[in-house]
């Protein structure tokens, strides 16, 4: 059985990850101030619950979720990526997100399978 | 935050292409009220490596291979991973321009290296951090969806007096 893949569907949506992993933050962090204690609990459910959203769209993708979580004291941050793929059918989407006492980054890559 | 546009040039090509991101969180100092929270979306930087004559779908007979004949061997990458932020941060301070042109390098150089290992088939994405320290907390978790068996991760993190950089090499395998 054949599977037939019509050109303009091949890609990746990143808009549409971008929406859904940025109403994964606000529900995780949304309210609350930078604590020490929670911020081990707070990166493990974005980063779950961004990945089940993004799997119940259904698509053929293999997904990597990274989140990168920060407290304001006025310290710089740079982050990169490269990757070797195919950019016909993979993508990537990143999310910066920031209340008044922490930057939340998050960066979604979804690679094509077969 | 700086606002930065997002680039909507998404040309179907196919074959591998190296692309790349960048995204710097610039500290300043929060006085009085700020907006309670702010999303900002990436922006995305195309190498153009590409040929313009690449629009035909390539299509390939059937290999019947079941795995990966050869694996990505983890601890080569995580030397390869420690080599590389050894020697571009050893003695090095923060500064934000070097830093932004740093991490952009290091994520090439990183990338080029493991491709050198001549791994068929695996897909790779490369993340680099790097951040001044100033006594702040942080934290960076992933969770990946992705078949265990074949695909695979390496890390490496590395501190001097005045920034931390860290590395992360995510391999997939493409059937």
């Amino acid at each position: 059985m054949e599977e037939y893949n019509a050109g303009g569907e091949g890609s990746f949506n990143s808009e549409e990850a971008d929406v859904i992993v940025k109403e994964c933050i606000e529900s995780v962090v949304g309210a609350d101030d930078y604590s020490q204690s929670q911020v081990n609990k707070w990166t493990a459910s974005i980063v779950e619950r961004c990945l089940t959203q993004l799997v119940k769209q259904g698509k053929p993708y293999k997904y990597i979720v990274t989140c990168a979580v920060m407290q304001k004291t006025g310290a710089g941050l740079h982050t990169a990526n490269s990757c070797y793929w195919d950019t016909a059918m993979d993508g990537s989407s990143t999310v910066r997100w920031e209340n008044r006492t922490m930057y939340c980054v998050v960066s979604v890559f979804a690679v094509a399978v077969a | 935050m700086s606002d930065l546009l997002k680039s909507q040039k998404r040309e179907k090509r196919t074959g591998k292409v190296p692309a790349e991101g960048n995204h710097g969180v610039r500290g300043k100092e929060t006085t009085g009220r700020t907006k309670d929270s702010i999303s900002t979306v990436s922006y995305l930087d195309e190498l153009a490596h590409h040929d313009d004559n690449a629009r035909m779908v390539i299509t390939t007979e059937n290999t019947y291979q079941m795995g990966p004949y050869k694996r990505i061997p983890v601890p080569a990458v995580t030397d390869i991973l420690k080599d590389v932020l050894t020697s571009y941060l050893q003695e090095e301070k923060y500064e934000v321009e070097w830093s932004q042109k740093m991490t952009k390098t290091i994520c090439e150089v990183i990338r080029a290296r493991v491709k050198d290992l001549m791994i068929p088939r695996y897909k790779i994405v490369v993340l680099v951090h790097i951040g001044q320290l100033t006594g702040q907390s942080m934290q960076v978790s992933s969770r990946c969806l992705w078949d265990a068996s074949n695909d695979t991760f390496a890390s490496y993190s590395f501190k001097n007096r005045y920034l931390f950089g860290l590395a992360t090499v995510y391999a997939v395998y493409f059937e």
